[in-house]
């Protein structure tokens, strides 16, 4: 699969959907937005890489999905958190907890 | 595919929404708005890789579900082993007995024949609207006017069959020669496996001494000689030049038309010698064939030959008055006999593939009721409705797959049970195998059956509400109710698919019962029967013929066991023989064509004691008619009773129209007995007028010797042959066989038919009891609480066990029912292969009718018995 340049970590982009899904149901374009908008645009996610991710995380059984209306009444697809998201995102935060306390010992330690 | 394709437009419904939110944000931030399409796109990158890596990754998850799906299925089939076995042998059992059935189907109705283009290929027959017979063979002097005057035909062949004596190399042997125009192999569109062939040359007088093989004979006879081509033969005392060898799989047999009743073992050119196209000389022996020009069609095809027909008719009153010309597809000819039959066979499989099917559903749905929690609690931990159908489907799917294996097995080994079983001449041997064809209708079979039976289950089972069942422990949910429903309509649906089985078997057999029971008119047992056909070369005159013949019935007169000997031109049931028209004197003279029609049998001496027909009137023929020709005939009661209304038949003469069709040229015969009728066809056809000649009125240089012995007629074969060719070692001792086998071919059919249809219902009905006792049985299991009570309220075991029996006698009733009506609409389909039994034969009905009941109720009684049997204390503690 290719890569782009400022792709997220492999993982993250996981935990930053689930976290997101918390909310409540929301369509694709609407996750890309909320991660935007609360990293202060720091954040970008590719739809190249958004899309295979849902469908991945619908198969394993994290998320559903099913047919809705948007705000402005166009048909679009919502994810909704399953009970086997929210355990899953317990464990990815502990993890992402995990990395930046070893990233932030190592910076410390040089 | 069609998943893909739904995932698919999803997919691209989903993106496309994403790209034009996108745009409308940009569009309210202010942007112009192709830019901000164009920006929303930008971002998307490439949409068709995007898509691509998305799709992947559904197909993967979706094909990781269907393989989890098929592991589960398979854990939980060897889970139950008993009910697995029970569902596969069913299905085994439906799905082998359709591609058996199946298998002849397609090598009989569907297989195209060995012909080069056989749609294009019609039989060209002549029928006398007087004496219907659709399939009446052709007289040159007509094939020669049909030629010269049709449009509608590219070629014409005719063909007739003798029996020639082959010599040289080896012991001399009786063969089987079709006489055909030369244009008979590329008319027909056949590649020679060697030699050249016919050439036109060859359909010229005096340069026809050429023969082309049969695969058959050049294999057997001549070793499969490579170099046979050019070599010669003898035939009849004539040297013959190979030209040829047909391919294997080419074979060219029209019953109708055929005077030997035997396949051809090789061909020869005929030329028409001078004379032949004369109208009023010639009778009617040759089989007509002919191909049909590009674009011509068969319907254009038959108004062209009745116009010519009736041309014909006009022009040779005499000979042609009231005949005219039937064209018949070959493929329709060919199949014609066996289609009914076959068609009724595979409509009766088809029946014992769905009782197996409504059976196996039924064992699905009682299952289900059982593992409802198991679903329910599948359901509420969030799988949908369509991923439990789905599992159900797998299951199924994966039981029908290892029944069709099984089945496929069983229809190899049942093809060869069912070739064992079948009568000779009745299905081709060679041509049926399990091919690709009948692998992919088995496919087909066991697919639709695991669809068929799996359906219903799984759509209950996915529409069930998981708060009720959870709550009622799986009985009287809502979901329960409409199993309950289905498993009584399935009970009934087989119990009525059994009844109408039941009936056309029991038809069957009644029809056969009714066919053995006929008279043949003659004594079959202890008769041996075979035939001897002098070559002309040798005995061309009709003294030595005689003479030889005399000799022969003398020496076989004195072996040692036989009882009598003599002889007959054609042999009761092998439906050959020779009719023409007679001319009673006392009654007014018509034209040829008006006159009534006899068949005619040449006998040697003691025939009718030999034969122990009994004489009705006058005498039967002395010594001395028995040796010269002195011009009397014996009649048949037939013959009296339709042509003679009543007269008496004694000292009259009557002009036999076998020699020539001129009355003039007749001497006519004076009628000295009346004999009992035998049945010439076979034993489903009513007997024809026939007169009788002695040997010396009409000699015939090939006849059917018939012994009767003291003993085993078999055993007296090699005697037989040795008296003959003490007479003439050249001379073959050909179709050997008994009376009995004859009566017993002659019926084989039938008894075919009915011995298959019999076993299917036999199975249909096994099925279909199992079916009712499988409910009846678990219904009691449902309801050992119920009666526990009822039983501790003081129920007697008498009523406990009519409740449970009127729930049995309900559905039998009702199914027993349905299935009678439905066994009256179809059972007209059986009318072509009864035997003076009315389709509608209400002793048959009702006997079938009694018999499904009881056996049903039978099926009933076990489990009705096991429930007064339940103890209220367990009862009560049940769950």
């Amino acid at each position: 699969m290719r890569k782009p340049k400022n792709d997220l970590l492999q993982g993250t982009l996981a935990l930053l959907v689930l976290k997101t899904l918390v909310r409540g149901p929301l369509h694709g374009y609407g996750i890309t937005l909320h991660i935007q908008m609360v990293s202060k645009d720091f954040l970008r996610v590719e739809e190249g890489s958004l899309y295979p991710a849902l469908h991945r995380m619908e198969q394993d059984g994290w998320v559903s999905a099913e047919w809705g209306l948007s705000e402005n009444n166009r048909r679009a697809r919502y994810y909704q958190l399953t009970a086997k998201g929210r355990k899953q995102l317990a464990e990815e935060e502990k993890n992402w907890e995990r990395l930046t306390e070893a990233v932030a010992h190592v910076l410390e330690f040089a | 595919m069609l998943r893909r394709n739904r995932l698919d437009q999803d997919l691209d419904e989903e993106l496309r929404a994403h790209l034009e939110m996108r745009a409308a944000d940009n569009a309210a931030a202010g942007m112009p708005p192709e830019e901000s399409r164009y920006e929303a796109q930008k971002r998307f990158g490439n949409t068709a890789l995007l898509k691509e890596d998305t799709r992947n990754v559904d197909i993967i998850g979706w094909l990781d579900e269907a393989v989890r799906d098929f592991r589960h299925a398979l854990r939980v089939l060897q889970r139950s082993p008993g009910f697995t076995a029970v569902a596969v042998l069913t299905l085994a059992l439906g799905i082998g007995a359709n591609t058996a059935i199946f298998s002849v189907v397609n090598s009989v109705l569907i297989r195209p024949l060995p012909y080069g283009d056989p749609a294009g290929l019609v039989m060209v027959w002549e029928t006398d609207s007087l004496h219907p017979n659709p399939h009446n063979t052709v007289s040159p002097p007509n094939f020669l006017d049909w030629q010269s005057r049709n449009t509608v035909f590219s070629g014409m062949i005719y063909i007739f069959d003798e029996r020639d004596n082959l010599t040289g190399n080896g012991d001399p042997q009786e063969v089987v020669v079709q006489d055909v125009s030369v244009n008979f192999f590329p008319l027909l569109g056949v590649n020679l496996l060697l030699g050249p062939g016919f050439t036109p040359e060859n359909g010229q007088a005096g340069h026809d001494n050429v023969v082309i093989l049969a695969y058959g004979i050049w294999k057997e006879r001549f070793a499969g000689d490579p170099a046979i081509v050019g070599k010669s033969i003898v035939l009849n005392g004539h040297p013959q030049t190979v030209v040829g060898v047909a391919p294997q799989n080419f074979q060219w047999f029209i019953k109708d038309g055929s005077l030997t009743g035997a396949k051809p073992q090789m061909w020869s050119p005929f030329v028409f010698p001078q004379g032949w196209s004369d109208h009023n000389g010639m009778g009617r022996f040759m089989t007509v064939a002919a191909r049909l020009k590009p674009g011509a069609t068969y319907s254009q095809a038959q108004a062209q030959m009745t116009a010519i027909g009736s041309q014909l008719e006009r022009e040779y009153p005499d000979a042609d008055g009231h005949w005219g010309v039937n064209v018949v597809p070959l493929g329709d000819y060919l199949s014609g006999e066996l289609r009914p039959a076959l068609l009724v066979l595979f409509g009766a499989v088809a029946c014992v593939l769905l009782i197996a099917c409504a059976n196996v559903s039924s064992l699905l749905l009682a299952r289900a009721a059982s593992r409802e929690r198991e679903m329910a609690i599948r359901t509420a931990i969030g799988a949908s409705r369509w991923r439990i159908a789905r599992q159900l489907l797998i299951e199924s799917l994966l039981l029908a797959v290892i029944g069709g294996g099984i089945g496929v097995s069983l229809a190899v080994w049942g093809t060869n049970a069912l070739l064992g079983a079948s009568p000779k001449n009745l299905l081709d041997l060679t041509a049926i195998s399990v091919n690709l064809r009948v692998l992919t209708f088995a496919v087909a079979a066991t697919l639709f059956a695991g669809l068929l039976f799996g359906f219903l289950p799984s759509y209950i089972s996915a529409h069930s509400r998981i708060s009720e069942t959870l709550k009622e422990g799986g009985r009287g949910s809502s979901s329960a109710k409409s199993r309950a429903f289905a498993r009584n309509a399935f009970v009934v649906a087989q119990l009525a698919l059994a009844l109408i089985l039941l009936t056309g078997s029991g038809l069957l057999i009644r029809s056969f019962v009714r066919l053995i029971g006929v008279n043949p008119g003659f004594e079959a047992d202890h008769v041996l029967t075979f035939k001897v056909s002098l070559p002309r070369h040798k005995y061309g005159k009709d003294p030595t013929c005689l003479a030889f013949f005399q000799q022969l019935l003398a020496r076989i007169n004195a072996v040692p066991g036989v009882r009598s000997a003599t002889m007959e031109s054609f042999p009761p049931l092998s439906s050959l023989g020779a009719a023409t028209a007679v001319h009673v004197l006392s009654q007014p003279s018509l034209a040829v064509s008006d006159l009534p029609v006899a068949s005619v049998r040449v006998v040697g001496p003691d025939y009718f004691r030999t034969m122990n027909i009994p004489l009705l009137a006058g005498r039967f023929f002395n010594a001395q008619e028995l040796a010269e020709e002195k011009h009397v005939t014996m009649i048949n009661q037939a013959f009296a009773d339709k042509y003679l209304h009543g007269e008496n038949p004694l000292g009259q003469k009557a002009a036999i129209y076998m020699k020539s069709l001129s009355e003039k040229e007749i001497q006519p015969s004076e009628i000295i007995g009346v004999v009992g009728d035998v049945h010439q066809i076979g034993l489903d056809t009513a007997p024809e007028p026939a007169v009788y000649w002695p040997h010396p009125e009409l000699v015939m240089s090939a006849m059917t010797v018939l012994v009767r012995t003291e003993g085993d007629p078999l055993a007296l074969v090699s005697t037989a042959r040795d008296e003959l060719q003490k007479l003439d070692p050249e001379l073959p001792m050909a179709a050997v066989v008994t009376m009995d086998q004859l009566l017993a071919d002659s019926f084989s059919r039938a008894r075919f038919t009915m011995l298959l249809l019999g076993i299917f219902a036999a199975v249909a009905l096994l099925l279909a009891s199992v079916g009712i006792y499988g409910l009846i049985a678990y219904s009691v299991t449902q309801r050992t609480q119920e009666l526990g009570i009822r039983i501790a309220l003081g129920a007697q075991r008498s009523d406990v066990f009519r409740l449970v029996l009127s729930q049995g006698t309900r559905l039998t009733l009702l199914g027993v029912s349905i299935g009678v009506f439905a066994a009256l609409a179809l059972s007209r389909l059986l009318a072509t292969l009864l035997f003076s039994v009315s389709p509608s034969d209400p002793l048959t009905f009702a006997g079938v009718a009694g018999l499904l009941a009881i056996v049903a109720l039978l099926a009933c009684f076990i489990p009705a018995r096991r429930a007064t049997r339940v103890d209220p204390i367990v009862a009560l503690r049940y769950e």
